[in-house]
């Protein structure tokens, strides 16, 4: 991870951000009583329409694939948990929001460890 | 001269540095800071651009850059002529360099390989105009061999090809294919962000 405390705090802004609009939006979107696999998997993609979309006005202040790559990833989770939730339970969009912001900080955390396994020098000839 | 790529590049130049010159400069700054600070001798430097990457640069060196946009070298002039050393700006495609062979003795590039239409014949193209033992360092975003990021990469080149750069480029071995001996990849962000440091075998 970047250990700047402006883009520490811009990745969790950015991925709350985009994590509470996925959940929202799931929570609208799927109904109780759908299939749960299909709703994981409809809520999942638009989860990372909204995450690839939202990456342009969130790069200009934090970064290019340092925002794509983990709003991608917090889009696709939000999405599946909220839309997973969404078919057992009656859910607000209030609700939702909070879900998938929840997810995009644990999706940013993921990231972060994923990061510091890859980091580094990798190859020498 | 690639006409498609020029003109696609020359439609993005206004909007260039509000897309580019943002939070993605301000996190590679220091990365590009080091990686340039290995500048020696006669130096290409591969796509300035709108010259976002030229107050990275160390001081005093002498620089040769190409473009293949003239709008973005035009917007790239008031870097240059801040800059506290020589640039010499020109309009060409990496593809049809007119430098004589083995004149540089090193070729930097940033942000360059995602956007070469054929990169690995961009890459032989470096190789003819760089040294013996010369080397390539180069700053650049590739594709990820992980997953869910593979997919997620693949998917928005679909998007992103047809404004600017590709995303799922496999840049280092692009360059082991032209030729070149790789020494080191330095991963900055996940796989994807890197800067790679290469030689021409003598």
């Amino acid at each position: 991870m970047d250990h700047r405390i402006f883009f520490v705090a811009g990745d969790l802004i950015a991925n709350l951000l985009v994590g509470a609009l996925v959940g929202l939006v799931s929570a609208i979107f799927v109904g109780v009583g759908w299939n749960m696999l299909l709703a994981m998997i409809l809520a999942m993609m638009l989860g990372m329409l909204i995450g690839g979309l939202t990456f342009f006005p969130l790069s200009l202040l934090f970064g290019a694939m340092e925002v794509m790559l983990p709003a991608m990833l917090t889009g696709m989770i939000s999405g599946m948990v909220v839309g997973m939730r969404g078919t057992m339970h009656s859910m607000t969009p209030y609700e939702g929001a909070a879900i998938g912001g929840i997810c995009g900080l644990v999706c940013i955390l993921i990231i972060w460890v994923i990061n510091s396994r890859l980091r580094g020098v990798k190859s020498h000839g | 001269m690639d006409k498609y790529t020029q003109k696609k590049w020359d439609k993005a130049a206004p909007h260039f540095d509000m897309m580019a010159g943002g939070g993605a400069e301000k996190r590679w700054k220091p990365f590009k800071e080091t990686l340039f600070s290995n500048m020696e001798g006669n130096i290409l430097f591969l796509a300035l651009g709108t010259g976002l990457d030229i107050p990275t640069f160390p001081k005093g060196k002498n620089i040769s850059a190409i473009d293949i946009s003239p709008r973005m070298l035009e917007l790239a002039q008031a870097r240059i002529d801040e800059y506290d050393g020589s640039i010499t700006a020109e309009v060409m495609d990496v593809h049809d360099l007119k430098y004589a062979d083995r004149y540089f003795d090193q070729v930097f590039t940033s942000c360059t390989f995602c956007s070469v239409p054929n990169p690995i014949e961009g890459l032989k193209s470096l190789k003819r105009v760089l040294k013996p033992g010369g080397d390539l360092y180069m700053f650049e975003h590739t594709g990820s061999k992980y997953y869910p990021f593979k997919v997620m990469m693949d998917l928005m080149t679909q998007l992103s090809k047809r404004l600017g750069p590709d995303m799922n480029r496999t840049t280092v071995a692009n360059v082991a294919a032209a030729g070149f001996e790789v020494l080191e990849v330095n991963n900055l962000f996940l796989d994807v962000v890197k800067t790679i440091k290469c030689r021409n075998p003598k």
